[in-house]
């Protein structure tokens, strides 16, 4: 989880970690997230990689989220919606598999409450997802990259693109 | 001798190079993402600062690729820190420090403005200080005193737009595209330059600063009145714009005082005709003039490593928790010229 105001700490709290966090196999988030967050976790792993001959894998937040809950509640679909931009929120249905039904959406909560389709919901705003549909159990769980062995090999991308989740804001001038 | 590894991402080129103490460039690549931001007529940051986060580290590694290199043969990671678009700033920053911290080389976060004012000595071994420098992009206009490394006193910039933005307003006028810089010296070279009467802001005034916000709009009235052949319009506007670079120069003379010759940076170095001007004022004033070549003039990594090379020689390097800096003037003493916001 970073934004613009912490990302000069990441590189120091690496360098923090016994042997300076030096690994064969780098797994980062994908995101989606605060845009910043995503890239610059990408571009330091990509670095981190270049310099350690390491390998690159990547996850994407809401896989994490949804292992997470599935890991606390026991195996069942599960819901995971998280802050985006733009008053939006980024949502994904997992099966009870842990397999995501459909790929991740950006929605406006009435959208989100509308798309989400499990009992259980996750993330940061699980809460309000079932205030807004007036049923449901939230689980308010931010990921946690401490929990990367909960997910299953499936979900892990070998050569990782962000999924930044919107596209950028701009438009093409007529 | 020293091997810096340098990195470029603060606007729309992603670029890496490797130079050494001894001026040598053994590779340089850039990757230029005009395709991407060319529908909007402009650089659009989020396109910027996903791009480059998708192009930097491969780019990396073909340089060193290029140069027969490993990351082990480096003896320190220069990566632009700012001033530019926060976002590729970032991007590079924090893979300069990655870098820096899993090969434990030292960091140099190098101010992009002193790339471009350093960028002449890397080309010509025989530049002193002091010097004079102007220094023309497109997010920057302005006479500097370069004193040596780190020492530097501005002596003007833009009220308004930096020269390199009217260029390219003006290419956006004629409708000849982005990015408009070259694009319009193509077309002036083909018009003529007396034939549209353009103003010359700032001109003979009493402060030392540059303004051409008035400059464009002109362009946009003389476009907008049909009166006028494209070709003309742009050949007048290069005209003008040259003679007020040329009268802020002559306002800046006496404190650049005892300067060892005329320096020009940024990427409307590139143009001839400006050049030329400058030339000749420099014979003028006694003064040996340089310009650096072409592929040093506009965005790129080598400067960055060179930048990185001077202050690595001085033994200075920077922690691993230095923060980007959108904004960060080369001369932080200098009076805020009136109206200039961020392009101080
Ligand atoms: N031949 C030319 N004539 C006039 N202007 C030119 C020419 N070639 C490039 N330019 C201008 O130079 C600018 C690009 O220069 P450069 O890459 O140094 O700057 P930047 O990245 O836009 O800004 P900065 O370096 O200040 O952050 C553009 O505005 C472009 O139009």
């Amino acid at each position: 989880m970073l934004g613009r105001g912490h990302a000069e700490h990441l590189i120091p709290m690496i360098a923090r970690l016994p042997h300076q966090g030096r690994a064969d196999r780098i797994a980062v988030s994908l995101g989606p997230g605060s845009f910043t967050g995503v890239r610059i976790g990408l571009a330091a792993a990509r670095a981190l990689a270049l310099a350690w001959g390491a390998d690159v894998i990547g996850y994407p937040t809401l896989a994490l989220i949804a292992a997470m809950a599935r890991n606390e509640a026991g195996d069942q679909p599960v819901t995971v919606v998280m802050t985006g931009g733009h008053g939006e929120w980024f949502l994904q249905n997992f099966d009870a598999f842990g397999e995501p039904d459909a790929p991740l959406a950006s929605l406006r909560p009435q959208d989100a409450s509308n798309t989400a389709n499990a009992t259980l919901v996750a993330g940061s705003q699980a809460e309000a997802l079932c205030a807004l549909r007036k049923k449901g159990h939230a689980l308010p769980l931010l990921p946690d990259a401490r929990q990367f062995p909960l997910l299953a090999e499936g979900v892990l991308v070998p050569e990782p693109a962000p999924l930044y989740g919107r596209p950028p804001d701009a438009k093409i001038p007529d | 001798m020293a091997l810096i590894l340098g990195i470029e991402s603060s606007c729309d080129e992603t670029a890496a190079a490797l130079v050494t103490s001894e001026r040598e460039i053994l590779a340089q690549r850039i990757a230029s993402q005009d395709d991407a931001h060319r529908p909007y007529g402009g650089v659009v940051p989020e396109i910027a600062a996903r791009a480059h986060a998708e192009r930097l580290a491969p780019l990396i590694q073909a340089t060193l690729a290029d140069a027969g290199r490993s990351l082990d043969d480096v003896d320190a990671i220069a990566a632009t820190a700012g001033p530019g678009l926060i976002g590729g700033v970032m991007v590079g920053l924090v893979t300069g420090k990655a870098l820096a911290m899993a090969g434990n080389k030292p960091l140099i976060a190098v101010n992009h403005l002193e790339g471009h004012a350093l960028s002449p000595r890397l080309a010509d071994p025989a530049l002193q200080f002091p010097y004079a420098l102007l220094l023309v992009s497109g997010g920057h206009c302005q006479i500097l005193r370069v004193e040596g490394v780190g020492q530097y006193r501005r002596l003007a910039t833009t009220i308004d737009d930096a020269l390199g933005e009217a260029f390219d307003k003006t290419a956006k006028i004629l409708g000849l595209g982005y990015p408009g810089g070259p694009k319009v010296e193509k077309l002036a070279a083909t018009g003529d330059a007396k034939a549209v009467r353009l103003p010359r802001p700032l001109l003979g005034s009493s402060e030392p600063h540059f303004s051409f916000a008035g400059l464009k709009s002109a362009v946009l009235r003389a476009k907008e009145s049909g009166d006028h052949r494209d070709q003309d319009i742009a050949a007048s506007f290069q005209e003008a714009a040259i003679d007020c670079v040329i009268d802020r120069l002559k306002h800046s003379l006496p404190e650049l005082e005892g300067a060892t010759a005329l320096v020009v940076a940024g990427g409307v170095a590139a143009n001839q005709a400006m050049r030329g001007a400058l030339e000749q004022f420099a014979e003028t004033n006694g003064m040996p003039f340089t310009a650096p070549p072409l592929q040093l003039c506009t965005d790129n990594a080598a400067m960055i490593a060179w930048a990185g090379a001077e202050r690595h020689a001085d033994g200075q390097s920077d922690p691993l928790d230095f923060t980007a800096r959108p904004r960060w003037p080369l001369d932080p003493n200098a009076e805020p010229a009136r109206g200039a916001g961020v392009k101080a």
